[in-house]
């Protein structure tokens, strides 16, 4: 086997297991993974990663729902807002200092992971 | 009713970032739902899933449109990704709700202090460089 094909078998398991693991798509272990180890590009590790995601998040939604651990309204609810969401971010994307906007977001996260952890 | 708005401006929310910062959905609308709205922390993670999954679909079909789908390096990881999945969804029904909730926050820091480095690394290579001539 090829030694890209075999760092992609890696990385495509580590960032299932964190998907499945935290209900999270896995983007934030596959888009680095894919940037740094396989030499991809932003864009096309973007692209690359959401693919991957597809697979991932329906292996792992698969076996919540089994288990009967989906609230499917609130999921619809939530998607409703995302999808318009989507739209007006990417529009803030070409407008607002990126770097500032992450430092502000890492902000928020830190604390409600402390407060998770609590 | 309040309780309805409330999801649908997470959603909004969680979509902004997501589309502004190039992240995904799921470690804002796990938070969310645990501190905000009490979801039990497997619960939490479940629905982040099933918004997940179409949205995943929507913005694949959009980059495969756009050209930046490498499909040999997709198709192996999202099936490593699936074997992986099965597991760590597994793993995650078998814990205590407290302890995964304490584990996911935990994940959450570690992911702050990634971002808040990488954003000063950036920084510093815009930053002009001495000209050593």
């Amino acid at each position: 086997m090829s030694s890209a094909l075999l760092k992609a078998i890696a990385l495509g398991a580590v960032a299932g297991i964190v998907a499945g693991l935290f209900g999270v798509g896995g983007g934030v272990i596959v888009v680095p993974g894919l940037v740094l180890w396989l030499a991809l590009t932003q864009r096309e590790a973007s692209g690359t990663s959401t693919a991957t995601i597809v697979a991932s998040s329906a292996a792992a939604m698969a076996t919540f729902g089994i288990s009967g651990s989906i609230d499917w309204r609130a999921a619809g609810l939530v998607l409703v807002g995302s999808v318009v969401g989507a739209w007006i971010g990417a529009w803030i994307a070409e407008r607002m200092n990126e770097r500032l906007l992450a430092i502000a977001f890492a902000l928020v996260l830190a604390i409600a992971g402390i407060r998770m952890v609590l | 009713m309040l309780e309805i708005a409330g999801l649908v401006v997470l959603g909004l929310v969680a979509g902004i970032i997501a589309a502004a910062l190039g992240l995904g959905g799921g470690i804002v609308f796990v938070p969310v739902l645990v501190v905000v709205f009490g979801f039990d922390q497997h619960i939490a993670q479940g629905t982040s899933l099933a918004v997940i999954f179409p949205t995943a679909i929507m913005a694949t079909l959009a980059h495969t449109r756009m050209g930046n789908v490498r499909w040999q390096l997709a198709i192996p990881i999202g099936l490593a990704g699936i074997a992986g999945a099965l597991i760590g969804a597994q793993v995650a029904l078998q814990l205590d709700a407290d302890l995964l909730r304490r584990l996911f926050g935990l994940f959450l820091i570690v992911l702050a202090a990634r971002m808040v480095w990488h954003a000063w690394r950036v920084s510093d290579r815009s930053a002009p460089t001495p000209d050593p001539s």
